[in-house]
């Protein structure tokens, strides 16, 4: 298993905010994590990336524990996180931004062969490369954050609500980056309020109601489920 | 007249220079580690007196005095950033009042030390550029002027074009996001802290032979440095830089023609009257560095 959270439990002072989650990332998989305002979604993907410490759990980066490192250490193992609400440097340029990214690097032909990817991945971040970032429109600040994680060479992608805040024909040019990332053998797991869109990517899914996992199984077979349809896709 | 202007015009120079390496370092400081080092003027004081050691009383030469008081306070930014402000990280308002503290120790020491007379260090050179029968520049006051310059562009090329610059800014601008690109927000923290207050102690340190210096130099120190970063923008280097310049023409015109008192006040109805008008400061806005 490349990444996995073991009965992972976190709480913000006295108040619990997602208990006992038990999430597996294969090598090369989409992994969505779906649930209403408040379940935990985020949360759990800051546990994996260090930025909130666990109660009790483990989290395991391809069988080495990694819950407990703070999050500049879990960035060297190969994760990445693209936050909610992008959190790209507004005053940085774009390129700034992208090499950012690569901070932890030795590898410099290889961090500019990257940079060349994320530049024919996303034209119009090369157009904008002595840009200031916060000049940028939603879609594009959303590319920026994703080309930024890309930068670091990550395993894994922990993509938190991508296509929030963004318009239809964004959220499926999204959608594809996300397929095209994968396809280049990049696990990803991805946070999404857009429960439609995210079981359609998805290999396998996680349904999280107030902080419990309340349903989990591949994701067609989720995006089938009478509740979840219910519930998550408005059917 | 032209020959007052021009004169007044270089003394404003001068301390524009000595302003800006003080209000740089306090901007990098808040940007970086979001605190306000009310010490930021005993820096500076310790500086002045790190020369009073090594090339006053020891007869070192005086750019060996002037080196080491830059790494000297520049190390103690490291123990105050240890010490003080990464325990209180999640509590600006302790940072702030442990600087506070901290300045008192400081001050105490330096009296301790050397007494609460005034000092005066033997002139580095008496050498004098003669641009007219009134327009003069010493030659001590050109070596802070350019010492500044170089320092400030040495400063500004390393937050541009390295990576350790960016880092610096990225952690200014967003911590949490910085952290997650692998940036150490300990290591930003004590690279900012050391470069802020190496700067301080630098300006100190050259200004030492120009000045009386005490225990008690950092008080005005500090409030013309907390003046001009308000005016410039709080979080903004350039506009710490511009505005440095702004006010030391001001102060130092209205004290030639009138005198300092008054200087002061204008100095202080600046502020207030930028804190009317855009009260993000001249160059400031919401976001930081």
């Amino acid at each position: 298993m490349l990444l996995e959270a073991e009965r992972i439990c976190v709480s913000y002072g006295k108040v619990s905010a997602i208990r006992d989650i038990t999430i597996r990332v294969p090598e090369g998989k989409i992994v969505t994590i779906i649930g209403g305002n408040g379940a935990g979604k985020t949360t759990t993907l800051r546990a994996f990336s260090g930025l909130v410490p666990l109660r009790s759990g483990e989290i395991r980066f391809l069988g080495k524990r990694i819950d407990g490192m703070s999050a500049d250490k879990i960035v060297a193992h190969g994760i990445a996180h693209v936050p909610e609400g992008r959190r790209i440097f507004p005053n940085m340029t774009v390129e700034e931004n992208l090499r950012t990214g690569a901070f932890l690097r030795r590898d410099h032909a290889a961090v500019e062969k990257d940079l060349a990817d994320v530049f024919a991945r996303f034209p119009r971040l090369k157009e904008r490369r002595g840009q200031r970032a916060q000049t940028m429109s939603g879609g594009e600040q959303q590319m920026l954050a994703i080309g930024r994680a890309l930068m670091s060479d990550p395993r894994v992608l922990l993509m938190d609500e991508p296509s929030m805040g963004l318009a239809p024909v964004i959220v499926e040019e999204i959608a594809q980056i996300i397929e095209e990332i994968n396809a280049r053998g990049l696990s990803v797991v991805l946070v999404e309020q857009n429960a439609e869109l995210a079981l359609e990517l998805a290999d396998m899914a996680y349904v999280l109601e107030t902080g419990n996992m309340a349903l989990e199984g591949p994701a067609h077979e989720l995006h089938d489920n009478e509740h979840v349809r219910a519930a998550y896709l408005g059917l | 007249m032209l020959d007052l202007l021009a004169q007044t015009g270089l003394n404003a120079v001068y301390a524009a220079s000595y302003i800006s390496l003080i209000a740089v370092g306090l901007v990098l400081i808040f940007g970086v580690m979001g605190v306000i080092n009310f010490a930021h003027g005993e820096l500076f004081m310790v500086g002045a007196y790190t020369v009073v050691a090594l090339y006053a009383d020891r007869h070192l030469p005086f750019l060996v005095a002037v080196a080491a008081g830059l790494v000297f306070v520049g190390l103690l930014g490291l123990v105050m950033e240890r010490a003080l402000f990464r325990p209180l990280r999640d509590n600006p308002l302790g940072g702030l009042v442990a600087s506070i503290g901290f300045l008192m120790i400081l001050q105490a020491v330096a009296v301790l030390g050397f007494g609460v007379r005034m000092v005066h260090v033997p002139p580095v050179t008496q050498e004098v550029i003669v641009f007219s029968d009134r327009i003069r520049l010493p030659v001590a006051r050109l070596y802070v002027i350019v010492a500044a310059v170089v320092l400030l562009s040495g400063l500004w090329f390393f937050l541009k074009r390295t990576r350790f610059g960016w880092a610096l800014r990225a952690s200014a601008q967003d911590p949490e996001a910085a952290a997650l690109q692998g940036i150490s927000i300990n290591q930003t923290a004590r690279i900012a802290m050391f470069i802020g207050a190496a700067l301080a102690g630098v300006a100190g340190a050259l200004t030492a032979p120009l000045v009386s210096i005490n225990p008690h130099m950092g008080h005005s120190v500090i409030v013309t440095a907390f003046i001009v970063i308000i005016v410039g923008g709080v979080g903004s280097l350039e506009g710490a830089v511009i505005a440095s310049v702004v006010y030391a023409f001001v102060h130092t015109f209205v004290t030639t023609l009138y005198d300092g008192v008054i200087a002061d006040i204008v100095g202080l109805s600046l502020m207030l009257l930028v804190l009317i008008i855009k009260p993000t400061g001249l160059f400031g806005s919401a976001d930081r560095a």
